[in-house]
């Protein structure tokens, strides 16, 4: 493994996507902005927005950063520089990687700032997006594995609409889910005291902590 | 390049490819043997789909052998095809930069990968080829692709060059730029190249040695002057029931009416004398060109093959 091979590759990369790496981490954070804002219907458009950009950034930059490669054939003339199969992939998999959770991990933030500091924000909501953002991730990581094994255009689409299909059955699971259904009614908001607190590891005492919600606007 | 049968085995070749076999659906390499000398400049010929690109993927360690072993620049590529691409510059036509991005991005990219990148002659070349470093990929001509890809390649200062098909598809200008580089390149004893093309007059031009390659096998692989030596074509008239005298190394014969033509690739400066004492009566005996040699060894191939 030549680990100075695989920085120069990853910095490439990294410049190569420099553009979608960044459109995607502005759409992420509009859409987090969105979905802060007061009102049920602005919260689910922000939301919509969030999945899409977030399945839309890992399709592109598994499109662009990987796949592209064979086609565009540049893939002949980065492996004909002093790199290796490994070297490559690793390359490969750690700047995808960090170029898909650049925007995520902006998203998420976000959200998670203004949950906290918009004043209306629907902060419980956190508790429902937070594992669903986890669940894209997977996802995404799923798509990324069966790109780069598979270097099949064919393949990662069956695994991204896998993904979906999957991602609403997680969605209805979470909705219909006793504590998290709870936690996230959009309109509930937590209060100063449990924002205050660490959260702690066992998740009783976390549900139990968080029945502190404040009322029902 | 010799086939590996013909010379004992040596540690210090440029390339050595032994028993190489690789198949595909409709497609395959059969027992490939090729040792090429350091500091020479071997020309691969064959017809489209004969097997010169892979051959030199698989010295590439790009496409992976079913058999065999492969070593460059004393580099085994089945372990250690990094270290062996440190020292190769490898051209392909199938090879594509980044077109949204510009020649210098891509100078910048292969200088912080080879501590051998000589900026000064990427410069020259840059000059020389009629480059602009700023110019991006996308608006860049066939011909001015080909020579930003060499200039990439020619700057880092390999000891080993494989070109596949370098001179394809460029105008007769462009094509005289590349080939003035490469005699330049040439005249640095320390340095191999390996250039394949189905254009035999580029190949004849600057190779020492040939290795003629049809339908995935070697055909024949010799000095360039020992082909070109070695070829003869005759032109006989002969009469009613003459029979070819027994000749080392006839390979074809054809006949039109009472005329003869033949071509032999073991010429000795006594055969005219032996035609004309056989009863027949030498119109012309002429030295043949590389493509003539060359079509006639794959004609006489796949002959044999049949």
């Amino acid at each position: 493994m030549n680990a100075h091979a695989i920085q120069i590759l990853f910095l490439k990369d990294l410049f190569l996507s420099r553009w979608p790496m960044f459109g995607y981490f502005v759409g992420g954070l509009l859409s987090a902005m969105v979905t802060c804002l007061p009102g049920e219907m602005a919260g689910f458009i922000g939301f919509i927005m969030m999945v899409t950009v977030t399945i839309a950034a890992g399709i592109h930059l598994i499109g662009v950063l990987l796949l592209a490669e064979s086609v565009d054939m540049t893939r002949s003339f980065v492996m004909s520089l002093p790199v290796s199969l490994l070297d490559y992939s690793i390359a490969k998999i750690s700047v995808v990687l960090i170029a898909f959770l650049i925007p995520w991990l902006g998203m998420l933030g976000c959200l998670t700032v203004l949950t906290f500091v918009v004043p209306d924000a629907k902060q419980g909501a956190l508790a429902f997006l937070v594992p669903v953002f986890l669940f894209m991730l997977v996802g995404f990581c799923l798509q990324l594995v069966t790109a780069v094994v598979t270097e099949s255009v064919g393949w990662t689409i069956v695994v991204v609409v896998l993904g979906n299909v999957l991602l609403n059955v997680f969605l209805k699971t979470l909705r219909e889910h006793p504590v998290i259904s709870k936690l996230g009614n959009i309109t509930s908001i937590w209060s100063a005291k449990a924002r205050t607190r660490k959260v702690r590891p066992s998740s009783r005492r976390w549900c139990s902590h968080n029945t502190e919600t404040d009322s029902v606007r | 390049m010799s086939t590996a049968l013909d010379q004992p085995q040596r540690t210090t070749a440029a390339a050595s490819l032994r028993g190489i076999n690789k198949s595909y659906k409709h497609f395959r390499l059969n027992n490939i043997d090729l040792e090429i000398e350091p500091g020479t400049v071997n020309g691969l010929i064959g017809p489209n789909g004969a097997g010169k690109t892979t051959i030199m993927r698989i010295m590439m360690g790009l496409v992976m052998p079913d058999a065999g072993t492969v070593s460059v620049l004393g580099h085994p590529i089945s372990s250690r095809e990094a270290s062996a691409k440190q020292e190769i510059g490898y051209f392909s036509d199938d090879m594509r930069l980044y077109k949204s991005e510009s020649l210098a991005f891509h100078m910048q990219f292969v200088r912080s990968l080879f501590p051998s990148w000589d900026e000064d002659y990427a410069q020259q070349l840059l000059t020389r080829f009629g480059l602009s470093a700023g110019q991006k990929v996308k608006g860049l001509s066939h011909g001015q692709r080909v020579k930003a890809q060499l200039l990439l390649i020619f700057a880092r200062r390999p000891r080993l060059l494989i070109l596949d098909e370098p001179t394809n598809g460029l105008d007769p200008v462009a094509k005289r730029e590349v080939l003035s580089e490469l005699m330049q390149i040439v005249h640095d004893d320390t340095r191999t190249i390996l250039y394949s093309s189905h254009n035999t007059q580029d190949v004849e031009q600057i190779s020492d040695t040939i290795t003629f390659i049809d339908r995935g096998q070697v055909i024949a692989s010799k000095n360039r002057d020992d082909f070109l030596e070695g070829w003869r074509r005759f032109k006989l008239l002969a009469p009613q029931g003459w029979q070819v005298p027994a000749i080392d190394g006839l390979r074809t014969e054809s006949t039109f009416g009472n005329l003869r033509v033949m071509t032999l690739d073991r010429y000795q400066s006594d055969m005219e004398d032996r035609l004309q004492s056989s009863g027949a009566t030498l119109e012309a005996s002429e030295a043949m060109t590389l493509e003539e040699i060359f079509v006639a060894a794959v004609s006489r191939g796949r002959e044999e093959n049949r």
